[in-house]
């Protein structure tokens, strides 16, 4: 379990994060996404007690991780981005390494079960520089998981691999949600959709959206924009759009006609009977975010565009309770 | 090559890995001195040294024989600490800047130990190394005892001596390493600390000629290594406060290293 309230972390004048709160549950996978310097990685960095928050407070399996950092430490297991290893221990040697900082008993055994577990039992007496990219990542899980935490915080553990690795680590860290606390941070959106069971949007240190990926669909296919590819007269149907109730502005995009509705409307239904009615041959209607690629483009873009930036979040909110 | 698949199985771990056993301070030790024993650079460092004293013990042995001098085990150790301006940066250079430039400071700063405990684990390690290669140097103090009959009092002194000097330098090139990520740096500002710590007597002696500055000339000499090495015990002559000063030496230096390693929990 990690719960944080009102995180803040100012460097000088500048805010990496600036109040964040959101809560991890056991048994799940915590998507933390946002693009690079989000303050994705300075959240986590406070929360395995690496730095003291500025203001705010984070609890990790219920201690509190400024007052109590020590037991904190003891109970996660941490996988930093670049994934730091010593290259020229052998993988088992690190890992025992780790494990006799951490107090580990019988650390040989511990240290093949999770080699194990990762499945790298047969590289265990290579040297860490003699191993590709992705065992080194799967080294990198396997020191985190060493002394079995309850929670474990994974920084971009898939950044840099290869399209087959990237699928073995992401069934990996599913599996382990099962069993653990796993927050895990990513800036690839698709990634998130597919691992977590719960996703936080972060950008620019705030947080800006939270909830299932399904969740996060939905609102987004009920606020954001429609994309209408049409059949005939392209600026008949543009104004045909233009005229529908619900339907705040239309534009010709790349592949269609992208309108965005009025606040809290969707007009998605009446599009397509009043493009039917004048005559004009519908291919296709369909929110133009459906993955959270574009869940993320849209909700940056409201972030820049619209006077009131917070609706979304709200929405999401009102969601989550109900 | 391709990797081998991961095992994608549901199977828990054992829930409750037992805990307890050393402290954390002790496997950073063991992992460090290892490490020396595995590089060539240590190696290197040891073949050089105990060559350069055998070459000077040579020369002094023909002319103190040649010369009737009295056997004089002190000799060596003297030398080793005079070379601890260049010994002791090779030797520091590597522990806090190397895990600072790969990032695994990163992780050993969020295991479940105190700062201090891997600063004195690494520190630990570099003193036990030259411990070693102080001992080496027992062998010509063995051949002056086939020669001559060196004094006992002043070889143990000096060795002692010597082995509190190499403490209190190592201490002082780990608050470099910690500062820098850059091991050519650290080395080069750690031999420069060293070296005016070294010749801090002669300024000492410089100022102490103007009345008007032979306080702090006194103050001076009292932080340099040589009035508390080469005036004393490097002839046999043992002062408490010369051990005092070893003391505070590693005990101070090594908490600044603490707090150098601790302020980038807040600057990171």
């Amino acid at each position: 379990m990690i719960e944080v309230q009102n995180l803040t972390k100012r460097y000088g004048e500048n805010a990496a994060i600036r109040g964040v709160s959101f809560v991890a549950r056991p048994g799940q996978v915590t998507g933390f996404l946002g693009p690079n310097g989000a303050g994705k990685t300075t959240t986590m960095r406070i929360l395995t007690g690496f730095m003291p928050p500025s203001d705010g407070k984070a609890t990790v399996a219920g201690y509190d991780v400024f007052e109590q950092s020590m037991e904190v430490r003891k109970r996660v297991g941490y996988l930093p981005e670049n994934v730091p290893l010593y290259r020229d221990m052998t993988a088992r040697d690190y890992l025992m390494y780790i494990a006799e900082i951490r107090g580990v008993r019988n650390r040989r055994a511990r240290a093949d079960e999770v080699l194990a577990r990762v499945g790298l039992s047969s590289r265990a007496d290579s040297r860490i520089r003699t191993l590709s990219k992705g065992m080194k990542q799967r080294v990198g899980l396997a020191q985190a998981l060493v002394h079995n935490p309850p929670v474990l915080i994974l920084d971009e553990p898939t950044i840099g691999l290869d399209p087959i690795q990237v699928l073995e680590l992401r069934d990996v860290v599913r599996d382990l949600g099962h069993d653990h606390t796993v927050l895990f941070s990513t800036h690839i959106l698709s990634e998130a959709e597919q691992v977590c069971d719960n996703v936080i949007i972060i950008n620019q240190g705030e947080i800006v959206a939270e909830g299932s990926p399904a969740a996060l669909r939905g609102q987004l296919e009920r606020g954001g924009r429609i994309i209408t590819r049409v059949s005939g007269d392209l600026n008949k149907a543009l104004s045909v759009m233009r005229a529908v109730s619900g339907v705040a502005d239309a534009e010709l995009g790349m592949d269609g006609i992208v309108a965005t509705p009025a606040p809290g409307a969707d007009p998605r239904g009446a599009i397509a009977q009043a493009l039917v009615g004048a005559g004009i041959g519908l291919v296709e209607l369909r929110p133009l975010a459906i993955n959270l690629e574009e869940i993320f483009l849209e909700l940056t873009r409201q972030e820049t565009h619209e006077p009131e930036p917070e609706a979304i979040t709200e929405t999401s909110d009102e969601e989550m309770s109900s | 090559m391709t990797d081998a698949p991961m095992p994608v199985s549901s199977a828990h771990l054992t829930r409750d890995v037992e805990s307890g056993g050393s402290l954390p301070f002790w496997a950073v030790f063991k992992r460090e001195l290892r490490l020396y024993f595995r590089s060539p650079v240590a190696y290197a460092i040891a073949f050089a040294v105990l060559f350069f004293l055998a070459l000077l013990f040579n020369s002094y042995l023909v002319t103190s024989v040649r010369n009737q001098l009295p056997a004089n085990s002190t000799y060596m150790p003297n030398l080793l600490t005079f070379l601890m301006f260049l010994i002791a940066p090779l030797l520091t250079m590597r522990l806090l800047a190397e895990e600072s430039r790969e990032g695994t400071l990163e992780v050993l700063m969020t295991l479940p130990m105190g700062d201090w405990q891997y600063v004195l684990g690494k520190f630990l390690a570099a003193w036990t190394y030259f411990t070693i290669l102080l001992a080496f140097t027992l062998v010509f103090h063995l051949v002056n005892m086939q020669v001559g009959v060196p004094d006992m009092g002043a070889t143990f002194g000096s060795y002692v001596g010597a082995w509190l000097y190499g403490g209190g330098v190592i201490a002082v090139c780990m608050i470099w390493t910690a500062l820098t990520e850059d091991q050519i740096v650290a080395a080069f500002l750690s031999a420069a600390t060293v070296l005016i710590l070294y010749l801090a007597d002669q300024g000492a002696t410089a100022l102490s000629t103007n009345a008007n500055l032979s306080v702090l000339g006194n103050i001076l000499r009292e932080l340099s290594l040589t009035a508390h090495y080469n005036d004393s015990m490097a002839q046999g002559i043992f002062r408490l406060h010369d051990v005092l000063y070893f003391a505070f030496l590693i005990i101070g230096a090594l908490f600044i290293t603490t707090r150098i390693v601790e302020s980038r929990r807040w600057r990171a």
